[in-house]
C-alpha cells in the first residue's frame, strides 16, 4: 500500500483508458483497474469458439474522435479501421436496395423505389454533413450548465455564438427539428419510399428503447451521421483484428505514457474518508489510494454500487436512480461455415462486406419495439449485420467467417423479469435467426457456433447495468448538460475527488472515447490532479 | 376605415375579429357552415339532447384574452373552481383528481400509499412552474434570430423569467419538457391509474402514444392553463363572442365558403367565395388551417417555393373520433353510483393508451380505444331532457387514412369499440343509448374542413410548437403576403379552446 497514484481509474473500457492516457500525458501517475482478465469493457474482441474471434459488444467503428488518434498516435499503437462503405438492405419479397461508394450506383438502384428520392438522396447526405458539423463543437467540449452564469459559461456561450452567426433561419430550425423529431417524420420530410425510410432510420434507434416513430430518434440518426475516420464524414469502419483491437492501441498508447494497468482487479467500492474519495478497495479486499479516483463505469454503477446510496446526497441519489438506462438490445455473434447467401446479391459482391440492415419496412421496425414496449422480445427483430472476416480473414480459419448480428429490440425488463432472460436466450436466439433465415436461406445449415448475447448477459458480463450499450439513454432529457444529472454533467462529481469518464457522461455513447478524453481535460483544467 | 376579412367563425375568428372591430376594423367574418362557432357550435344529435361540436374543454381558456375583451359584459361567466376529473378503472371504482391535490389525497393513499402525497408534489412543482409557462403562451413567440433590440429584450426577459424560477425547479423543467409522459408520471405514482389518467392530455391531437418522448410537453401544458370552465361550456363562449363582436359592429356571413384567397401585386385583395362573388379587403385573417388557408386557397406559386415546402411537410394526421351519446338515463360509473361527473377518462394504465395508438401507426383503429368522456348535462341539465344525459366522447386512435378506407361499417364498428369501453367503467350503459353519432377524422375533415381531420390544425409535437408552428417563417402570424396573417390554432400557443392565436393574431395586426 506503500504507492500512491495521482488518479485511479476504474474500468478499462475506451474511455477509462482513454482518459488514463491524457492524465499520463500531463505527467501524472495513474493506476487503471479493470474487472475483467481482458482489456476494453464493450470495446471488446473475444475467441469465444477456437479459431473465431468475435468483437463481442460494439462491432463497428466511426464516432472515435480524430483529434485523439492523433493525440494518443494510436495509428502507431495498432489502430487501423478498415472502411465499411456497403448498406445492403433486403427485402420480404425478395428484392433489395444496394447503398455503396458509388453515387450512380445509389441514384439508379434508390430510382428503382422513387426516382424522387433517388435525385434528393445525396441532398439529404449534404444536409445531415451540415448538421453535423453544427453540432461537432457541442460534442467536442464540456456541456454548458445553464444552472451557472459565471465568466467561463459567458465565453463557452461567446464562442458557440460565433459557430453559429452566419446561420439562417432555416438552418436553426432544422437543427432544432433534428433535436425533437423521429427518425420516420424527419426522413419522411425528404423521402417518400418507405423502402429508403425503413432501412435509413435505423440508425435512429440503435442502443434506444424508442422507436423510428418515437420524437428524439433523429438526434441519434445525426449522432450516427457524425462519424468520421480520417475526417471523412459518415464513414463507418472495422477495427482490423476486432474492435478491442482499438481499445488495446490506446491500452498501448497510455502504457508508454507511463500508465499502470492491472487486469482481473474488480473494484469493490470506493474508498471514503467522510464525503471524499481516497482511493479503492478490490474485491479481495487490496486497497489502493490516490489523490483522485475517475470511474469509467456506468452512473448507477459507480453511485449506487461503488460509492453506495447511503454515502450520497439524497437528492442526487434519487436523480441519479431515475437515470433511464434501460437496455433494449442484443447481440448474435455466429461462427459460420462459409458465407451466407442473399438473393439478388452476388456471393462476390463487395457489398457482403458492408452493413447488412434487415429493415425491411417501418411496420416492420414499429412492430419489433411494440413487442419490447410490453416487455418481450421482438419476435421478428431489426438487425444489423456484418461479417467482419471477408475485410480482415484474420479473425477466421480460412475459408470460415464470423458474422456480428446486433439486434433489437430485446428490453432488459421481461414481462417475467429480466433473470428470466436465463431462460429465453436460446428463443431469443432462435427469433434471431429464424427471421434472418427469411432473408438469408440457408443460413441455419452454415452456423457452426452461435454466442447469443442478451441484455441480461452485457450486465452480468461486461457490467453494463440493465445491458444499456451507451451508459444510459440517450434520450432528449438525459444528453449534454444533463448526462447524467443536472448540474454534475462536467465530469465532477458530488464525491469530492471522484469524476467520472465513461459514456453516462456528456457526450454519451459509442465509441467516440469524447467522454474519456474530455473528463481528463476538465481535471487537468480544474488542476484536480 | 379600411376592411377586413376574417376566414372563420370559430373562437379564435371571432376573438380576433372582435379585436380588430374593436380597433375600428370594418370586419366581416366569412363562415363555410350555417352556424357561428366552428369546433365550438354545439349539436343536436337527437330530439332533446344537445352536444358541444367537437371540442368539450374550456378549461384551457385564456383569462387575461376574455378579460380585455370585456366579454363577462356579454355574459360569460366561469366556474368557481378547475374541475375534477375522475378516472375511471375497468375494475374498481377509479378515483377522482381535483386540482387541488389535497382533496384528492384519502382516494390516492387508498389507491396505493404514498400516491397522494406524489400527487400533491406533482401538483407543487406544475403550481411553481405555471406562472413562467402561462407568460410564453401569452406571448407572441420570441424570433429565433431576434432582428431587433426589441425582441433581443423580450427574449432576454423571457430566460430571466426562467432563471427566476431557481436553479432546481428550473433544471427540473427542461428535463421534464422533452421526456415521455409515462416516464415523468411514473416518476410520482405506484398505481397505474393516476399515470394514465394524467398523460391522456398529451395523446389528444398528437401522433404518439404516452410512451413517446415530448409527450410530457403536451401535459404540462395542459396542466399550466388549465382553469375553470365556462359555465355553459363551449356554446356560451361563443355566444358572448359572439354577441360582444356584432355589438362592435362586425359583421358574420354564414354560408360563405371562400374558395380563393385574392393576391395581387404580393399582397392580399380579398376573397373569392364559392359562389363566385368576392370581398375586397387588404387585410385577410385565416383562421382555418395552415394547409387550407396557404396550399388550397392560395394560387399556387402565391407563395415562396421553400414557404409551400415546409406548410406541406406539416404534420396534421387526425388520430381523434367525436362519439356523442344520448341517454335514456343518467352515466353511471362503476362503484360510484349517486355521484355526478362530469368528467372523465378512460384507461386502466398507460400501457391501454399506448396500445390505443400502436393500432394508427399500420393504419387501423384501436381496438380499445382510450375515451375522454365529457357529460356536460351534469353542469347544464337544459342540454338533455329532465333525469337524463348526453355524453360527449373524444375516442382515441383512429387513422385519417383507415387501411381499406372509411366506411359506414368501419365508422360505426369503431363506435361500438368506444360503447365496449364505456360500458366497462360504467355498466349499464349501452342499454341507455337512444341515439349515437360517431365522427371520423374523414368526416371531421369533411364536416369542419380540417385537414387531415386534425382537430389542434397541426399536431402537438416540440417541433411543432412554440416558434416552429406552423413553420418558422410564419410563426409570427404575418406570411410573406401582405395583408395576410394566420390566426387559428395552427398558431402559437396552438389547439384547444384557447382564443389565444386568435387574439395574438389580431396583436400582430395592430402592432405591427
Amino acid at each position: 500500500m506503500a504507492t500512491t497514484y495521482d488518479a485511479i481509474i476504474v474500468g478499462g473500457g475506451h474511455n477509462g483508458l482513454t482518459c488514463a492516457a491524457y492524465l499520463a500525458k500531463a505527467g501524472r501517475k495513474v493506476l487503471l483497474l479493470e474487472r475483467r482478465d481482458i482489456l476494453g469493457g464493450a470495446t471488446v474482441s473475444e475467441e469465444i469458439t477456437p479459431g473465431f474471434t468475435f468483437s463481442s459488444c460494439s462491432y463497428v467503428v466511426s464516432l472515435l474522435r480524430p483529434q485523439i488518434i492523433r493525440d494518443l498516435e494510436l495509428s502507431k499503437h495498432g489502430l487501423e479501421i478498415l472502411p465499411l462503405d456497403w448498406t445492403f438492405s433486403p427485402f420480404e419479397d425478395g428484392t433489395s436496395l444496394l447503398r455503396g461508394p458509388d453515387g450512380e450506383m445509389n441514384r439508379r438502384n434508390i430510382a428503382r423505389f422513387s426516382p424522387r428520392d433517388a435525385e434528393r438522396y445525396p441532398l439529404f447526405g449534404q444536409a445531415m454533413s451540415e448538421l453535423g458539423r453544427l453540432v461537432k463543437p457541442i460534442v467536442e467540449a464540456p456541456a454548458l450548465d445553464p444552472s451557472k452564469l459565471n465568466l467561463s459559461t459567458l465565453i463557452e456561450l461567446l464562442r458557440l455564438r460565433k459557430h453559429f452567426r452566419g446561420l439562417g433561419e432555416d438552418a436553426i430550425a432544422a437543427n432544432l427539428k433534428m433535436m425533437t423529431m423521429s427518425a420516420y417524420d424527419f426522413l419522411s420530410e425528404w423521402f417518400e419510399s418507405d423502402r429508403l425510410i425503413g432501412p435509413m432510420s435505423v440508425s435512429g434507434i440503435i442502443g434506444t428503447f424508442l422507436g423510428v416513430r418515437s420524437p428524439g430518434t433523429a438526434y441519434v440518426l445525426l449522432h450516427h451521421y457524425m462519424g468520421e475516420i480520417d475526417g471523412a464524414f459518415r464513414a463507418w469502419g472495422l477495427q482490423k483484428g476486432g474492435t478491442g483491437q482499438v481499445a488495446l492501441a490506446i491500452a498501448r498508447s497510455a502504457r508508454a505514457l507511463g500508465v499502470e494497468i492491472k487486469t482481473g482487479c474488480p473494484v469493490a467500492r470506493i474508498l471514503m474518508s467522510g464525503d471524499e474519495a481516497r482511493g479503492v478497495v478490490l474485491e479481495n479486499g487490496d486497497e489502493y489510494r490516490a489523490k483522485v479516483v475517475v470511474s469509467g463505469a456506468d452512473p448507477h454503477r459507480t453511485f449506487l454500487g461503488m460509492v453506495g446510496e447511503d454515502r450520497l446526497d439524497g437528492d442526487f441519489a434519487r436523480q441519479i436512480k431515475r437515470f433511464k438506462m434501460r437496455g433494449s438490445s442484443g447481440k448474435v455473434n455466429l461462427a459460420l461455415d462459409s458465407l451466407p447467401e442473399f438473393p439478388g446479391l452476388a456471393v462476390d459482391s463487395p457489398a457482403l462486406k458492408g452493413d447488412i440492415t434487415i429493415a425491411p419496412s417501418v411496420d416492420f421496425l414499429e412492430r419489433a419495439y411494440d413487442d419490447a414496449k410490453y416487455g418481450r422480445f421482438s419476435r421478428q427483430p431489426f438487425m444489423d449485420c456484418v461479417i467482419p472476416s471477408l475485410t480482415d480473414p484474420s479473425v477466421a480459419p480460412p475459408g470460415k467467417h464470423v458474422m456480428s448480428i446486433f439486434v433489437q429490440y430485446a428490453p432488459y425488463k421481461l414481462k417475467e423479469g429480466p433473470a428470466d432472460w436465463e431462460n429465453q436466450r436460446e428463443a431469443f436466439g432462435d427469433a434471431v435467426i429464424d427471421t434472418l433465415a427469411r432473408f438469408s436461406p440457408g443460413i441455419k445449415d452454415r452456423i457452426l457456433h452461435r454466442h447469443v448475447l442478451t441484455p441480461w448477459d452485457l450486465e452480468q458480463t461486461y457490467g453494463l447495468t440493465e445491458g444499456n450499450i451507451f451508459h444510459g439513454e440517450l434520450s432528449l432529457e438525459q444528453l449534454a448538460f444533463m448526462r447524467p444529472v443536472a448540474r454534475w454533467a462536467r465530469y465532477k462529481t458530488p464525491v469530492r475527488n471522484l469524476w467520472l469518464c465513461g459514456s453516462g457522461a456528456h457526450p454519451g455513447g459509442g465509441i467516440m472515447a469524447a467522454p474519456g478524453q474530455l473528463c481528463a481535460s476538465t481535471m487537468l483544467k480544474a488542476r484536480a490532479v | 376605415m379600411s376592411g377586413a376579412i376574417v376566414i372563420g367563425a370559430g373562437h379564435n375568428g371571432l376573438v380576433a375579429g372582435l379585436s380588430l372591430a374593436r380597433a375600428g376594423r370594418a370586419v366581416t367574418i366569412v363562415e363555410k357552415r350555417g352556424v357561428v362557432g366552428g369546433l365550438c357550435a354545439a349539436t343536436e344529435i337527437h330530439p332533446g339532447y344537445r352536444v358541444p361540436g367537437l371540442l368539450h374543454d374550456t378549461t384551457g381558456v385564456r383569462r387575461p384574452v376574455v378579460a380585455a375583451l370585456g366579454l363577462s359584459r356579454y355574459g360569460l361567466q366561469f366556474e368557481d373552481e378547475a374541475p375534477s376529473v375522475l378516472a375511471a378503472h375497468s375494475q374498481h371504482k377509479g378515483v377522482v383528481l381535483h386540482a387541488n391535490a389535497a382533496r384528492s389525497r384519502d382516494e390516492l393513499e387508498a389507491l396505493h400509499k404514498g400516491d397522494g402525497d406524489g400527487y400533491a408534489a406533482w401538483r407543487a412543482f406544475l403550481s411553481r412552474v405555471r406562472g413562467f409557462v402561462a407568460r410564453v403562451l401569452n406571448e407572441r413567440p420570441p424570433q429565433m434570430k431576434p432582428s431587433s433590440l426589441a425582441e433581443l429584450w423580450k427574449l432576454g426577459v423571457t430566460g430571466l423569467a426562467l432563471r427566476r424560477l431557481g436553479n432546481a425547479d428550473m433544471l427540473e423543467l427542461l428535463r421534464v419538457a422533452p421526456m415521455c409522459a409515462a416516464d415523468w408520471l411514473h416518476e410520482y405514482f405506484n398505481d397505474p391509474l393516476p399515470s394514465a389518467a394524467l398523460a391522456a392530455p398529451a395523446v389528444t391531437g398528437a401522433f404518439l402514444g404516452p410512451w413517446a418522448a415530448g409527450s410530457a410537453a403536451s401535459v404540462l401544458l395542459y396542466e399550466c392553463v388549465r382553469g375553470a370552465e365556462v359555465k355553459g361550456g363551449p356554446a356560451a363562449l361563443i355566444e358572448s363572442l359572439r354577441e360582444a363582436f356584432e355589438a362592435a359592429g362586425g359583421t358574420i356571413r354564414l354560408e360563405a365558403e371562400v374558395a380563393r384567397i385574392l393576391v395581387a401585386r404580393g399582397a392580399v385583395s380579398g376573397v373569392q367565395l364559392a359562389d363566385g362573388s368576392t370581398l375586397e379587403a387588404p387585410l385577410v385573417l385565416a383562421t382555418c388551417d395552415p394547409k387550407r388557408a396557404l396550399l388550397e386557397l392560395l394560387e399556387p406559386g402565391a407563395l415562396p417555393l421553400r414557404v409551400e415546402e415546409q406548410i406541406g411537410v406539416v404534420r396534421m394526421r387526425g388520430t381523434t373520433a367525436k362519439v356523442n351519446l344520448a341517454l335514456d338515463g343518467q352515466l353511471a360509473f362503476r362503484g360510484r353510483e349517486g355521484e355526478r361527473h362530469a368528467r372523465a377518462v378512460v384507461a386502466d394504465d398507460v400501457d391501454d393508451i399506448e396500445r390505443a395508438f400502436d393500432a394508427v401507426k399500420y393504419r387501423g383503429c384501436s381496438k380499445k380505444p382510450h375515451l375522454d368522456v365529457s357529460v356536460p348535462s351534469v353542469r347544464d341539465a337544459s342540454l338533455a331532457p329532465s333525469g337524463k344525459d348526453v355524453v360527449s366522447i373524444l375516442a382515441h386512435f383512429v387513422p385519417h387514412d383507415l387501411e381499406g378506407g372509411w366506411s359506414d361499417a368501419a365508422r360505426e364498428g369503431f363506435g361500438d369499440a368506444v360503447v365496449e369501453v364505456l360500458e366497462s367503467v360504467a355498466p349499464g350503459t349501452k342499454g341507455l343509448i337512444r341515439a349515437r353519432e360517431v365522427l371520423g377524422p374523414a368526416d371531421i375533415e369533411a364536416r369542419y374542413g380540417l385537414s387531415g381531420g386534425h382537430i389542434h390544425h397541426g399536431e402537438h409535437a416540440l417541433d411543432q410548437l412554440l416558434f416552429m408552428r406552423p413553420t418558422p417563417a410564419l410563426a409570427r402570424y404575418a406570411t410573406p403576403i401582405a395583408g395576410l396573417y394566420l390566426g387559428g390554432s395552427g398558431s402559437h400557443p396552438s389547439g384547444g379552446v384557447t382564443c389565444q392565436p386568435g387574439a395574438l393574431a389580431a396583436q400582430a395586426i395592430l402592432e405591427g
